[in-house]
């Protein structure tokens, strides 16, 4: 028995798989900002990476102009008829959005939850395990990026700022299997809007799945999902996509809608983070006190 | 400089793999195959072989704790990997010759125990549901052809760079 205790290296990794499990029970943790020794090997990292991957995005940008000015003609006659369509839809737009601020107006209602102010940010690199589909984008705290602000591309959602540190700031993917990233959403159908959480993505179809539908709702193939703002986090109406199948869940009691992103999450160069213009209600506030002590 | 010739290339492999992931299409081996660089630890590995077998352990653990704080974050599972890994491929050595053939297997060999490893401790974790099967097709084979390829390219700079940094570190 002492020979056990002897043995160097079994018990060096045995402390060692002690230190891992803290570790990573630390980490896992569900912790709002990370330690400062990780911010600033985040930010050091970040600016070399920034500095990297700015000349090899120009080069890569360069090819694509390339493969693209092969299509140009055929993508030219596309775009041509879909001109015409996009006019009167401009105009409509327009009165629309006069409408709207009118009615606004009159009714002294000022903000609303659709509104939100968009940050520009350039992604200077990515997981490279693709386990965690994670990016780290090249503005930070002092840009006024902050945890849990919904991040969209010209597509639609891709995600949400996990961390931010001073100069970068982590984004996690829709992608990303983590059970505590949902989304509250909402199905545009005609006259009714259909509210569900956007949980979890399946992998080898590449669809996103909204779930906890109501039973009796309607949903159809290609109707169109948009963020719902009931979150509390992420402002109203950001698109993330077009429904392709509904099935019922396992109990009968909702439906499960898969979902086609708009946004493709490989090719992400550029992404806009988004900051709610509406309040963001406190978690305190939300605890109504006076019904505890009852 | 030669001091520092070796982090920085360790550090370039490091920043590399997160650009070849953003610059190649996702689908390289065909839809729903998921193929991992694993540029640093093929390099990690070559160094423990070829050059210091304590200072391939020790740059195991700082690029495995850097690897886990700026992509991961999650402190410990590359942490854990690396320095284990290599450390392995030090006993395995001993019992095998070190023609360059027979050290690209090893290699190989590191980087399907890293994946696997990083798999196993995913599921642990609950980060991943994939079932081992799935696992074996869809990420592991492609991974072990994109780092074949990588390792074939790598082999012999890579032996002459180590066996220098060996010599110098005897001097």
């Amino acid at each position: 028995m002492p020979q056990f205790f002897l043995n160097k290296r079994l018990i060096i990794l045995l402390v060692s798989i002690i230190i891992l499990v803290a570790l990573i029970g630390f980490s896992l943790k569900d912790r709002e900002n990370l330690t400062w020794p990780e911010q600033f090997l985040k930010d050091t990292t970040g600016f070399v990476q920034n500095a990297v991957s700015r000349p090899v995005n120009y080069v890569a940008v360069f090819f694509e102009n390339v493969q693209d000015l092969q299509n140009t003609y055929k993508e030219n006659k596309e775009l041509k008829t879909r001109l015409d369509e996009l006019a009167r839809l401009e105009s409509e737009v327009q009165r629309l959005k006069k409408d709207n601020t009118e009615l606004r107006e009159i009714l002294d209602k000022q903000d609303s939850l659709s509104e939100f102010e968009p940050k520009q940010a350039t992604v200077i690199g990515r997981n490279p395990d693709r386990w965690h589909e994670l990016l780290i984008i090249n503005k930070g705290k002092n840009a006024g990026i902050e945890p849990n602000m919904a991040v969209i591309t010209s597509k639609g959602l891709i995600g949400k700022v996990k961390s931010s540190n001073t100069f970068t700031s982590t984004v996690q993917l829709l992608s990303s299997m983590d059970p505590t990233n949902r989304i509250s959403a909402k199905i545009q159908a005609g006259e009714n809007n259909f509210f569900g959480l956007i949980e979890g993505y399946d992998k080898e179809k590449g669809l996103l799945l909204l779930k906890r539908i109501p039973y009796d709702a309607k949903v159809e193939k290609g109707q169109n999902v948009i963020t719902s703002g009931l979150g509390g986090v992420f402002p109203e109406s950001l698109p993330i996509g077009k429904v392709v199948d509904v099935v019922p869940d396992e109990f009968g009691l909702t439906q499960t809608a898969y979902i086609e992103p708009g946004a493709d999450f490989y090719d992400i160069g550029h992404v806009m983070v988004v900051k709610r213009g509406a309040l963001q209600p406190e978690l305190m506030e939300m605890i109504d006190e006076k019904e505890e002590e009852l | 400089m030669r001091r520092f010739l070796l982090p920085l290339i360790l550090l370039g492999l490091f920043i590399g793999e997160s650009i070849f992931v953003q610059l190649t299409p996702p689908e390289l081996f065909g839809s729903g195959k998921i193929a991992v660089p694993r540029f640093l630890i093929a390099s990690l590995l070559f160094l423990t072989i070829y050059g210091s077998k304590k200072h391939g352990v020790i740059y195991g653990l700082l690029f495995g704790l850097l690897f886990d704080i700026v992509y991961i974050e999650i402190i410990g599972i590359y942490l854990f990997l690396f320095p284990i890994i290599a450390y392995i491929m030090t006993k395995l050595m001993k019992i095998l010759q070190t023609n360059i053939a027979m050290a690209s297997i090893i290699v190989l060999l590191g980087v399907a125990l890293l994946e696997a490893g990083a798999y196993q401790m995913n599921f642990l974790i609950h980060r991943t549901d994939m079932d081992f099967a799935a696992f074996l097709s869809s990420r592991l084979v492609p991974t072990l052809i994109l780092n074949l390829i990588f390792i074939i390219l790598a082999a012999y700079p890579f032996k002459r760079l180590f066996e220098k940094y060996a010599d110098s570190l005897n001097e």
